[in-house]
């Protein structure tokens, strides 16, 4: 089986502050990481070589030149090969044509690795938090796709997809070659090994430049490829007159906080 | 441990290469180089398990990696309950079959990306969550070998401190490093009295940077702006002779060369 799974460099919320005074991030001394939803990604795919060690991770991303970091991460978790797409023309993509340019990239990687059979993504980005590129991938690429995937298995030609809902967990089927994206599972992947960590410190990552794609429609990239206007950028105001419901037993403070719901006309 | 203090034979604190280096093999080579170091001294290398929640590789991985010797009464690691029960399992493992002998069990910093035990995971059904005396159990039950240590923090409040002490001194462990001390501890002297036939290792803290110990011990911790780690270990060593010496964040270029001469 051969996967191919989309990743991207993201800079570390769990570090990011607010400037009080600008409403702004502040950015400075943030350190970049993998996209979280992409490692549960790379850990979905792993899991299936686990079971059939015949099968190829191929990671891909866009980004600067320094994205090639979370590519060498991913190789010294569990990928066999990573592609970096980076040029001056895709800058500024919004989902939409970051997505086209995706779909161009994975048919330029098929013309090396072979076609993919699945395409996994993390669910969104934690900086943009749109959840759009997977789905607008598998547009794209005219796929199927499932999404809120929680882990799948490889079952004949197809994989069993568990899938997280709001009732609990769903189990569908999916023809190949299709697109999923992850969301949290109840574990962490697994961590690097020093001896691939070593390997992917090594290892030649080509870059996919602006050169690579001569057949792309440059009017579907970057910013004039761009639909998506951001029209303000604001930070919530914080509400700091909780209520906090102590000393109770739990009956009781259910009891109160729906009388309290309701006098609110919550419920 | 108790042959450890008697021969006067220093425990040396080494972190390996994190998770998120940007040069491995640069950081491999500062590693082998330290350890060696350590192992030719004679002392006891003290490798830390994802120390202050900063992803790390694990010790025994690193120690297969370069191929380095492990001396049974020269290596000493570090884990904590941050892991997942295979990777303990694995870990647990891989250390016996390369001959380590001492384990210091902690509950450790953990992270936000880090997996930790449950206690279902370990038979400990019983307990809210797992920490060092949980541990302590299991790997007492299932890795009998092993010689298993926990910390003794004199920053927490001693009542509870002593309790929980007693508890991993039941679950099995039969030595204690204390966290670091920068002078004369009253709790670290109360700890001697309660438990003399116990080896008690001292932390010495070897940067100059003793701001960053109210981090590592939790609490607010008085320091001096000139403090000297050299002349603390001095003042240690004659304060508690009867006790070992465990030593974090040494430098190796500056004062590896001066401490032979202070416990000797």
């Amino acid at each position: 089986m051969n996967i191919l799974v989309c990743v991207k460099q993201v800079p570390d919320t769990t570090e990011i502050k607010i400037d009080p005074v600008k409403n702004t991030l502040i950015r400075d001394g943030v350190p970049s990481i993998l996209n979280p939803f992409d490692g549960y990604a790379l850990e979905a795919a792993a899991r299936i070589k686990d079971e059939d060690p015949s099968t190829r991770i191929i990671v891909l991303t866009m980004g600067p030149p320094q994205a090639e970091k979370v590519l060498r991460e991913c190789l010294s978790i569990a990928a066999d090969a990573a592609y970096l797409v980076s040029g001056r023309t895709f800058g500024g993509s919004d989902t939409l044509a970051t997505s086209y340019i995706l779909y161009n990239a994975i048919k330029k990687v098929e013309e090396r690795e072979g076609p993919f059979d699945a395409i996994f993504c993390g669910k969104q980005a934690i900086d943009g938090d749109t959840a759009q590129v997977g789905p607008e991938i598998a547009e794209h690429l005219g796929y199927p796709q499932v999404t809120y995937a929680l882990e799948a298995f490889r079952k004949d030609n197809m994989l069993e997809v568990h899938r997280e809902t709001d009732e609990g967990v769903q189990i569908v089927g999916v023809k190949t070659p299709c697109v999923m994206t992850f969301t949290k599972p109840a574990w962490e992947p697994r961590y690097p090994t020093i001896s691939r960590k070593r390997a992917a410190h090594r290892a030649e990552i080509p870059v996919l430049g602006d050169d690579a794609f001569p057949d792309i429609d440059t009017a579907m990239i970057g910013l004039k490829g761009s639909p998506t206007r951001v029209k303000k950028t604001f930070v919530p105001q914080r509400k700091k007159d909780g209520l906090m419901l102590r000393g109770e037993s739990g009956e009781a403070a259910a009891r109160k906080l729906c009388a309290l719901l309701r006098d609110a006309g919550v419920i | 441990m108790k042959d450890h203090i008697r021969e006067k034979r220093y425990h040396i604190e080494i972190i390996p290469p994190k998770h998120n280096t940007d040069d491995i093999e640069a950081d491999l080579e500062l590693f082998r180089e330290k350890y060696l170091r350590v192992i030719e001294s004679g002392y006891c290398v003290c490798l830390t398990d994802n120390a202050m929640g900063r992803m790390a590789f694990q010790g025994h991985e690193t120690i297969a990696e370069l191929g380095l010797p492990v001396p049974p009464e020269q290596v000493m690691i570090h884990l904590n309950t941050f892991h997942s029960k295979k990777h303990l399992d694995e870990v647990l493992d891989s250390l016996r079959d390369m001959g380590v002998k001492y384990l210091l069990v902690v509950s450790g910093d953990g992270g936000p990306r880090m997996m930790r035990l449950e206690p279902k995971d370990i038979g400990a059904e019983g307990a809210a969550t797992v920490t060092s005396v949980e541990l302590l159990r299991y790997i007492r039950d299932k890795y009998p070998a092993f010689v298993t240590g926990v910390a003794f923090n004199p920053y927490e409040p001693a009542d509870f401190e002593f309790k929980k002490l007693e508890r991993k001194i039941a679950a099995g462990a039969s030595f204690i490093v204390t966290q670091p001390l920068l002078g004369k501890n009253e709790t670290v002297d109360e700890l001697l009295r309660r438990y003399p036939d116990i080896p008690v290792i001292v932390e010495g803290w070897m940067t100059k940077k003793a701001w960053l110990l109210s981090d590592v011990v939790g609490y607010e911790i008085p320091t001096d702006a000139d403090y000297d780690p050299i002349a603390t270990l001095r003042e240690l060593v004659r304060l508690y002779p009867n006790c070992g010496f465990y030593l974090s964040l040494l430098g190796f270029k500056t004062q590896y060369g001066l401490i032979g001469d202070i416990w000797s």
